[in-house]
């Protein structure tokens, strides 16, 4: 076997102190992980440039569509309010009380032998029930004037029966007067009367309420009325 | 295994290798990365909220068309009953308007006073009022004052009668004094 000298050893040695150094190891692993860092930077500062590219061009849309839509929000607006303050004012005009037809209705319902003096008729309040309320007075002559003014309220009755619900036809005051009234040619007495009248335009009628009340013709009524 | 034995100078080039590497990763999560990812997720909150309007935008700008085709009747009827209300204070327009409409109608005399006006308490109507009239007419006869408030009736759709008196005239029974108590619905001007 042959002999090996080592002539270098201390030069070796330094060498391979200086290969080993912990300080020159770490630098190269921190420039290493530095360098994959700032990659990995890079790539997503990439990215985020891309998204904000991105988010400059949806922003170039909005700024279009914006105003449109600004101008379409503010005209449904509009609209909505109009389709609501007509629907509010339909409603106000469909409930309204047409007096013209009472009127029409209570000229028909008075027979010759009776005359309406005032006539008093208001719209009640909500709170109150809603309805109708007319007060009517008048005179009526006949052989038995309680019994005319008795077949005016019937009639009433009857006629407003047919169109309004709830009717209701009371007397308030019915009295003999001294006066006497002439009728074809014959001197008859009279009497007063104050009717009150109630009854609602547009409630439906209750299920299983009863019909409105007809007129009951009662035998021995003097024929004139 | 085998490892090699450090010397104290090379313990603390280690150390300091570590410090630096930890000081390394601070500075770069805090002051690199951090920041970099805030900054994209702030943008893609931006895009989605903007994607977002963009989308609704689309919905709003059908539904204003449907609403547009549904309101056509609404619109026109609006119109129209905005049209019966003249320009200027009702108090200066009502009363003349009333008194030629009794005229017409063979009655004479005709006087409407307003008594109160008071805003609607829906939010519907907000930019209308309601007036209280008293309309008084001396002496009508009872069928041209029946056909009269008929046609009232008809040619004021706003115009509502809350009360009705009418009282037989002393001296001529053939004539009767009648107060209407009115209630109309009035654009503001």
């Amino acid at each position: 076997m042959a002999l090996q000298l080592n002539l270098l050893h201390e030069e070796i040695l330094e060498q391979r102190q200086r290969q080993r150094d912990p300080l020159k190891i770490g630098m190269l692993v921190l420039a290493s992980c530095g360098a994959i860092l700032f990659l990995y930077y890079a790539w997503n500062a990439y990215r985020t440039i891309e998204i904000k590219s991105r988010l400059n061009h949806i922003t170039a849309d909005w700024k279009k569509i914006e105003p449109e839509v600004t101008k379409a929000q503010k005209h449904s607006a509009e609209l909505t309010n109009v389709i609501n303050t007509t629907r509010v004012l339909d409603d106000y005009i469909d409930n309204r009380f047409f007096w013209g037809p009472l009127l029409e209705r209570l000229s028909r319902c008075v027979p010759p032998n009776a005359q309406l003096t005032s006539l008093e008729g208001q719209v009640l309040d909500e709170e109150k029930g809603g309805g109708i309320s007319v007060t009517i007075d008048g005179v009526a002559a006949a052989r038995e004037p309680r019994s005319a003014a008795e077949d005016l309220r019937q009639m009433l009755l009857e006629q407003l029966g047919k169109t309004y619900h709830d009717v209701k036809v009371e007397f308030k005051t019915l009295e003999d007067v001294e006066t006497v009234a002439n009728l074809g040619g014959a001197n008859v007495p009279m009497s007063r009367f104050i009717l009150a009248i109630t009854f609602n335009p547009s409630a439906k009628p209750k299920p299983g309420a009863t019909p409105a009340p007809t007129r009951v013709k009662r035998k021995g009524n003097d024929e004139s009325s | 295994m085998n490892l090699p034995k450090l010397s104290k100078d090379e313990i603390k080039k280690l150390a300091l290798s570590a410090i630096g590497f930890v000081v390394l990763l601070y500075v770069y999560f805090t002051f690199f990365l951090g920041p970099l990812q805030k900054s994209r997720d702030t943008t893609l909150a931006q895009i989605g909220g903007l994607q977002k309007k963009i989308d609704g935008s689309k919905g709003e700008m059908a539904k204003a068309a449907n609403l547009e085709r549904q309101a056509k009747d609404a619109t026109i009827r609006f119109a129209a009953l905005k049209a019966l209300t003249p320009d200027g204070a009702p108090i200066a327009w009502f009363p003349p308007r009333m008194k030629t409409f009794f005229a017409n109608q063979q009655i004479d005399k005709a006087v409407a006073r307003l008594e109160s006006n008071t805003n609607f308490k829906q939010p519907e109507l907000s930019s209308w009022s309601k007036y209280n009239w008293l309309i008084e007419l001396p002496q009508a006869d009872f069928a041209a004052l029946g056909k009269s408030i008929a046609d009232l009736e008809n040619a004021e759709p706003l115009l509502e009668i809350t009360k009705l008196n009418i009282h037989v005239m002393p001296n001529d029974s053939q004539f009767q004094q009648i107060g209407i108590a009115a209630t109309t619905v009035i654009e503001k001007r």
